[in-house]
């Protein structure tokens, strides 16, 4: 049932790309005079704020921090929405068709970028240049479009992880459980061991590469000038061939191909899958919902060919075509600040964007526990990481993409054939965005 | 029923049924052979091991379809602590509570989300009964031109997908000013094609003499649709509602897409905050399942002597 349905979303979602696409084009049309290099005016009146997916966990921290500008600046309210995680995209692109995207924004780098196209984001690098040497040079870049100038949200918070694995089934296999693989090949020597000792019924890994991983894996996935994909390159074509290996050994969980990271999370905590990408977050998760495996976790780094491990930004824009873009900009700078994010970071296991932040003692000191363990670790790989995701990639382009590797790594395509296509169609695709 | 059985009167089909039935049972009972299990067509019993293999089929499609719900409403009633995704998976919570149905309480507005949802289920349950029955009428019965390309366009109706005329339907419900209300979410949905095509074939299955002989007795249009059409198709109506209901009450993608703020949302759309960004308790999803599917089993549970009814009249009458 559920299955299905998710299979009818995503032609869903397929379907939507067009109707997105030249929704998103008309409307450039009608916007082409918003002004998106300035916010002048005077710092009063309501405006509308939108997150994802956040309200069930943080609503206090939020009504807090609103609570907070209101009273800084007088004579201003701020009404916040919160959206579902699931059809947040489409929410987007329709509100954006219909005129009636909120003032602040929540969204990622490639949500950015059509909106930024359709000329409904603000350029901060025009607008608002002062704050820019508040945050992390690599985070305020996070919105760079290539082929546009400026910078179209400010940087919010970081995320990023370790591998957990689990320590028994390594046990079991006859690996060592406190050598945990670090490198690729050690991962994908790991993986087949454990599929033959198993008899093939341990998988390692429960996801098929994403973008992200081929990044990690040393892929150029895009050309500089930001043109055309090209993660079709021999490196690319490697890294599938491992995988494909992975898979007729039973390395890769049978339904990797439909797992989203959230089943495949499943999958490790019912510890049928040896190992699983997560964040200091899920430590809490294991304890509570599969204590037997919590017993046996182990946590080692993402292993990356690149020397930068992978980070995922989430940003605030401001709509170019609201009526109170003074006010917009200063409540996104605010939630944005040093001081809140420090507190968000508190509240739950992210990580500011601000710069020094990640000096101070909460990401540096070690307390013993598991938990800040992680937090460290991640907060010092931070420092190096990249989003390997291109702002351009939308998610109808990560679709393609993951049919290719689906049809690589079940045979029915040879990883070269299916990636060189999947490069051709994403082209397409950004031509006609 | 046999195919070519006229019922003398549709009015009284219903009822003839179910005491044809009422008499089998009857004189059913007390004959011990029939107690026996289930007889062949030509009035054998099949061998004993047939009929074990088919209660065995039977048994494993009943644990198919009803294992992924018993399991969502054990996690639902499991407490903190406890492994829910052990495997093979253990059904009796050790620590039953009902806490995480609380917990959904908690975190959002589960009940002003299930008033907004029935506000719409109920909604189009009526016009979709209302509008499907005129428009299956007409369609069955009055004779008029272009009655077929009529037809045809309810057909193609059905082929376009949501997906690829939502973006132009919302922008149509903002220029209405029917945006972020629950109208709004109502009014794509009010009067279903495939509705339309289900009455129109209960219509079109009565026999026609009856009307004929209403005609006779000087009754016009109107009066031969409410007091004799309807009361026939009282099967299918209960099937249109049922499917309007479902439809209204599952529908995700529309209200998410209408509707912007929290407080009108309906309960799919809400129940979706329980995914968090960070924290995906699936205890409290699972009580969230629960309580949204609940309604649903409970109406079906109330119409569905009708509904199987329903199903007959279109399909199998011909």
């Amino acid at each position: 049932m559920r299955k299905s349905r998710e299979a009818v979303r995503s032609s869903r979602a397929a379907a939507l790309a067009l109707v997105g696409a030249l929704a998103l084009s008309a409307c450039t049309v009608g916007t082409q005079n918003v002004d998106t290099t300035s916010a002048e005016g005077e710092v009063r009146g309501t405006i509308t704020f939108q997150t994802w997916s956040l309200r069930a966990a943080y609503r206090g921290y939020f009504e807090k921090l609103i609570d907070k500008f209101e009273k800084k600046y007088p004579g201003t309210h701020v009404k916040w929405v919160d959206q579902p995680a699931e059809g947040y995209a489409d929410k987007i692109s329709a509100d954006a068709a219909g005129g009636t995207l909120p003032d602040v924004v929540n969204v990622s780098p490639d949500l950015a970028a059509p909106l930024a196209k359709a000329h409904l984001a603000l350029d901060l690098d025009s607008a608002a240049p002062q704050y820019r040497d508040e945050y992390l040079p690599a985070a305020w870049k996070s919105t760079k479009i290539p082929g546009m100038k400026g910078t179209y949200a400010f940087p919010w918070y970081l995320n990023t992880g370790p591998l957990f694995y689990n320590k028994r089934l390594f046990d079991k296999a006859g690996l060592d459980p406190d050598d945990p693989p670090r490198t690729y090949d050690e991962l994908f020597d790991a993986a087949l061991t454990m599929a033959e000792r198993s008899g093939g019924k341990i998988a390692t890994l429960a996801n098929v590469p994403t973008i992200e991983d081929f990044g990690r894996y040393g892929v150029r996935v895009m050309n500089s000038s930001g043109t055309a994909f090209t993660f079709d390159e021999p490196k690319g074509v490697e890294l599938l061939k491992r995988y494909r290996k992975l898979y007729r050994a039973g390395a890769l969980d049978s339904q990797a191909f439909t797992s989203t990271p959230e089943q495949a999370g499943r999958k490790f905590m019912q510890q049928s899958v040896a190992m699983n990408p997560g964040s200091a977050l899920d430590l809490d998760k294991f304890k509570k919902d599969a204590p037997s495996l919590y017993e046996h976790i182990g946590i080692t780094d993402a292993p990356n060919n690149t020397g930068h491990p992978n980070m995922y930004v989430q940003g605030l824009m401001v709509n170019a075509a609201g009526d109170n873009k003074a006010t917009s900009v200063a409540f996104a700078h605010f939630v944005t600040n040093a001081e809140n994010q420090m507190a968000f970071a508190h509240e739950t296991t992210v990580f500011p964007s601000t710069k020094g932040a990640l000096d101070g003692d909460f990401f540096t000191e070690q307390d013993g526990t598991d938990k800040t363990r992680v937090r460290v670790a991640s907060a010092k790989s931070l420092e190096k990481a990249v989003n390997y995701t291109p702002v351009l990639l939308s998610d109808d382009m990560k679709t393609v993409l993951q049919n290719a590797v689906t049809r690589a790594l079940r045979g029915d395509e040879s990883p070269e054939k299916a990636l060189r296509r999947a490069a051709e169609e994403c082209n397409r695709l950004l031509q006609l965005g | 029923m046999g195919a070519a059985t006229a019922h003398p009167a549709p009015r009284t089909g219903p009822d003839t049924e179910q005491a044809g039935r009422e008499g089998a049972r009857r004189s059913g009972s007390p004959g011990p052979r029939r107690l026996r299990g289930p007889a062949g067509e030509d009035g054998r019993r099949p061998p004993g091991w047939q009929t074990a293999l088919r209660y065995l089929l039977l048994l494993v499609v009943f644990a198919v379809m009803v294992g992924p719900f018993l399991w969502q409403l054990s996690t639902s009633l499991k407490g903190p602590g406890e492994d829910i995704y052990s495997y093979p998976p253990k059904l009796l919570p050790s620590d039953a509570t009902l806490d995480n149905y609380a917990g959904v309480a908690e975190i959002i507005p589960v009940w002003d989300y299930a008033l907004n949802s029935l506000a719409v289920a109920v909604g189009s349950v009526a016009t979709n009964l209302v509008g499907a029955s005129l428009a299956g009428y007409a369609l069955a019965r009055l004779r008029f031109r272009g009655r077929g390309v009529a037809v045809v366009v309810f057909v193609m109706a059905m082929l376009v997908p949501l997906e690829s005329i939502i973006i132009a339907q919302f922008t149509m419900a903002r220029a209405l000013h029917l945006n972020n209300t629950l109208l709004g979410v109502l009014l794509p949905g009010a009067v279903g094609a495939m509705n339309v095509l289900l009455m129109r074939n209960a219509f079109s299955h009565l026999p026609f003499e009856v009307e004929e002989a209403a005609l006779v007795d000087g009754a016009n249009v109107w009066q031969r649709f409410v007091r004799i059409a309807l009361p026939s198709v009282k099967g299918t109506l209960a099937v249109v509602a049922i499917f309007a209901f479902m439809a209204a009450w599952d529908d995700f993608l529309w209200p998410l897409i209408v509707l912007s703020d929290p407080a009108n949302f309906t309960l799919t759309v809400g129940l979706n905050y329980l995914h968090g960004t960070f924290a995906d308790d699936q205890r409290l999803v699972a009580a969230g399942t629960i309580i949204a599917v609940l309604p649903l089993i409970v109406m079906f549970a109330c119409l569905q002597r009708y509904f199987f009814r329903g199903v007959g009249e279109g399909a199998v009458k011909g």
